[in-house]
């Protein structure tokens, strides 16, 4: 006894055995594999099919009622297996390299004849060619190990940079095979083993390990925040508490965030091919019928405790179930043989090379972002920790606040949460979701963008005003008419955060105080035959009155005792005041023919940067250019004695006479200052400077004539805006 | 059998006017040469694609409709490549077996 089915065969009814069904699909697939590299494969199948189509139709006009196994079995034999067309061709193929024609067939034979040629594909390494994302050298491997691919191709994810080339080489080197003992596995989340989204149990099911493995991975920082919260409260200053606090802090955040992305990027296994691929079994009809029945069994011992009735309905979902589990398997198995001829047909040709080639171009640049992006993630999270106190001092007020998280967590979070589903994605061959995602990754970093647009315009409107506070520094006159400047105080340095220690140079933060060596020395010559010492505080706010109290806020000790000027080596703002650009300008008034010198102490320990907001057109004020730069402002030689000379420029009293053709020239051209190394940006930007401080002090010097092309730019806007070059701080040099 | 030759034969048989697959194997079957039609058809559709064939749609009685394969020019041009090759192989092979001297000999002329 045997059922029958109807079969719509090119347009043709047919009523067949189910056997002789399954016989003539199996059949046509395998016809499908030897064909994978053929040009016109479609065709050629469908022309076959419908020759079956003919032969069962005159079967039918003759005596039978349906098609059977026998001749199914009959045609097929007329039709031959791709084993005979094999036969029949292989002993050509060696003498054929005469005619270009037949040579190019035949090439293309005995690929085919390779690539059916299944084989265990123990003993001999092979690319796999059924199992591949780019070249099948992971899986390829992994069934030379007798591993999983997947953690191959982790590992090879994850040393990427050290990898790449072995990759490359085995892509090269490597034949490709079809190695069917490979089994698709697909990353899911598991409906019937979560305590949360079911990460931990696809997890565990995909690569095989008992689930309370990656449960105590995921759980393991919350379980030490735990332990070392009660240590914390057993002793107040427990020295190895920040050792857990790391771990819990920066593991327990990379976690949380990967546990994250895995509940968005991983779909539910509810089919049960879906269970099947997400245990890694082959998924064909019987594994789906055995699932089947066991979720059919696991709901009847469920059913059988409350009663009869149950049981009724329960075996209709049961049979249900296997209905769609049925026609998941039928989907499934479309699809993965599908993407399996897309990859084989893409062996075929130079141009499918190179479009491989693209792909895997793509892919690993997309991966490169991707590992770059979660290390950034990482790296910001953890230097977050240790940066916090710096929010403090920058963002005033709730709204910046808020944006800066908005910044931060959608402008930064979501491309790298983006980049890292689509990874795992590729990796783990999880089957896509819908659009929405997408559109909502879109959405979500577009309010980012707009936070980002607030913040900057919110610190912008801080930015408006910018003032000066000057106040002399008293001091008697130097002996021997040489004035030494120094700093004696240890240039400030970021010591880093727990045991990370930083080089970064020129600024310190913690809770209360950011130090900044924002500090500018500036040599002038006096009006009278006195030295005088100008402190010069300035800063940005947002009107006069603002950027009056930031500047006068500014705590920076300089002393004068027996000749000799001891600045600090940077000032420190609170957390009250805020950063707005605050700078320390020293300016040094040298009477004509008296000296200075520069202590070898003041190197490196003054750090002044210039940050400079100008609109570049006049006619839009919106096009606002921000720029900043290092200020190269010491260009003194140290431990040698300077000359004020008549016309306001430092003369060393070393290389007076080398110097003087060259200092003549530039003297003509430049009423600025004028230093030992006549270097036209360094030149340029002392006349800025004192551009602003002649403004200042009312003295009347020559505009130079002969500038750079910057200069001019430079003085122009210059005239345009009162604050328009106003030394300030890079925040970006800050992080 | 040597691809070449199998060309040469479908070419030949399609020379002779419009054919239908299953025909082709037919007539390759009465004149002793056994091919399966698995083999056929992606040798024509091979041979379609390079524009040595053309093909068009009969509607059959018994089944679904028809392809009828013809030769085109260049299919006609390539089945005189093929012929010229035959013969050349043939003769040579012919020349080849009917020599009746032996090695020795034709050193010795």
């Amino acid at each position: 006894m045997k059922k029958i089915i109807n079969i719509n065969f090119h347009s043709r009814v047919i009523p067949i055995e189910e056997s002789a069904y399954e016989i003539l699909k199996q059949y046509i697939e395998s016809l499908r594999k030897y064909f994978a590299n053929e040009e016109g494969r479609d065709e050629i199948i469908s022309d076959i099919e419908n020759r079956f189509a003919e032969l069962f139709s005159d079967r039918l006009k003759k005596d039978t009622t349906c098609i059977t196994d026998d001749d199914v079995n009959a045609t097929i034999a007329s039709m031959g297996r791709p084993e005979d067309f094999d036969q029949e061709e292989i002993p050509t193929n060696t003498a054929s390299d005469q005619n270009s024609n037949q040579s190019q067939s035949t090439s293309q034979q005995t690929q085919q004849a390779q690539t059916y040629h299944y084989s265990s594909g123990r003993g001999r390494l092979y690319r796999n060619a059924d199992d591949k994302i780019i070249g099948g050298v992971c899986s390829g491997l992994a069934n030379y190990f007798g591993i999983d691919p997947v953690v191959l191709r982790i590992v090879f994810v994850l040393l990427f940079g050290a990898l790449f080339w072995v990759y490359f080489l085995l892509w090269i080197v490597v034949p490709s095979q079809s190695l069917q003992s490979h089994v698709t596995k697909r990353l899911y989340r598991s409906a019937d083993d979560k305590i949360i989204a079911g990460v931990c149990g696809g997890l565990s099911s995909y690569f095989n390990i008992d689930v309370w493995i990656p449960r105590l991975i995921f759980v393991l920082p919350l379980i030490i925040v735990l332990i070392s919260g009660t240590f914390h409260a057993m002793w107040w200053n427990w020295d190895f508490g920040f050792a857990p606090r790391i771990i819990s802090s920066s593991l327990g955040s990379t976690l949380f965030i990967s546990y994250i992305i895995l509940w968005i990027a991983v779909p539910v296994a509810t089919t049960s091919a879906e269970k099947l691929e997400m245990r890694g079994e082959r998924v064909d009809l019987n594994s789906i019928r055995n699932t089947v029945k066991e979720d059919m069994e696991n709901l009847r011992t469920k059913a059988e405790k409350w009663g009869n009735e149950f049981k009724e309905t329960a075996q209709q979902f049961g049979n249900r179930a296997k209905e769609f589990g049925q026609t998941a398997s039928g989907q499934a198995k479309n699809f993965t043989t599908e993407a399996g001829y897309a990859a084989k047909r893409s062996s075929n040709g130079f141009f499918h090379v190179i479009g491989v080639l693209i792909k895997a171009f793509f892919l690993f640049v997309g991966s490169m972002i991707a590992i770059a992006l979660f290390f950034t993630l990482l790296s910001l999270i953890f230097a977050g920790v240790g940066l916090m106190p710096l929010k403090n001092f920058l963002l005033d007020g709730f709204w910046e606040n808020f944006y800066a998280w908005g910044v931060l967590v959608l402008f930064l979070g979501i491309p790298v949460v983006a980049f890292l589903t689509w990874i795992i994605r590729r990796i783990m061959r999880v089957r896509s979701q819908s659009r929405f995602l997408g559109f909502t990754f879109g959405t979500l970093w577009v309010l980012g963008l707009i936070c980002l647009i607030c913040l900057v315009a919110s610190i912008g409107t801080d930015f408006k005003s910018y003032r000066i506070v000057s106040d002399e520094i008293p001091m008697t006159q130097p002996a021997h008419d040489r004035l030494i400047v120094k700093v004696s105080e240890p240039s400030i340095q970021f010591e880093g955060f727990w045991w990370i220690h930083s080089d970064a140079n020129g600024w310190d933060i913690n809770d209360d105080s950011l130090k900044l060596s924002n500090v500018k020395i500036r040599v002038q010559k006096s009006d009278d035959a006195f030295y005088h010492i100008l402190k010069i505080r300035t800063s940005f706010g947002r009107n006069r009155k603002n950027a009056e109290d930031r500047a006068k806020q500014l705590e920076y000790d300089a002393n004068f005792k027996d000749s000799v000027l001891d600045i600090g080596s940077g000032f420190s703002i609170n957390p009250q005041n805020k950063f707005r650009g605050q700078q320390i300008i020293m300016e040094i008034q040298v009477p004509e023919n008296k000296k200075i010198r520069f202590d070898r102490s003041v190197l490196g320990k003054l750090n002044p940067f210039h940050v400079r907001f100008y609109n570049r057109s006049r006619w839009n004020d919106d096009d606002v250019d921000i720029d900043f730069e290092r200020d190269e402002y010491f260009d003194w030689d140290t431990n040698v004695d300077y000359i004020m000379n008549k016309s306001g420029n430092l003369e060393s009293t070393l290389k007076k006479d080398s110097e003087d053709d060259n200092q003549n020239d530039k003297t003509e051209k430049n009423d600025g200052y004028r230093y030992k190394k006549n270097n036209d940006t360094i030149t340029s930007k002392k006349n800025k400077d004192s551009i602003k401080s002649k403004a200042r002090k009312e003295q009347t010097e020559e505009t130079p004539k002969n500038t750079t092309e910057k200069q001019t730019k430079a003085i122009g806007n210059n005239d345009e805006s009162e604050h328009a070059f106003s030394p300030v701080y890079s925040l970006a040099e800050l992080i | 059998m040597r691809k070449g030759i199998l060309e040469f034969c479908i070419l030949s048989i399609i020379k002779r006017g419009e054919a239908y697959p299953s025909d082709i194997v037919e007539e390759m079957k009465a004149a002793n040469l056994n091919i399966f039609e698995g083999t056929l058809y992606p040798l024509l559709t091979r041979l379609k694609n390079a524009n040595m064939l053309t093909y068009r749609w009969v509607e059959s009685n018994s089944g679904p409709p028809r392809k009828y394969f013809s030769l085109t020019e260049k299919g006609n041009e390539f089945y005189k490549e093929l012929e010229a090759t035959w013969n050349e192989l043939a003769n040579a092979v012919n020349a080849l077996a009917h020599k009746t001297t032996g090695l020795a000999e034709q050193e010795n002329q």
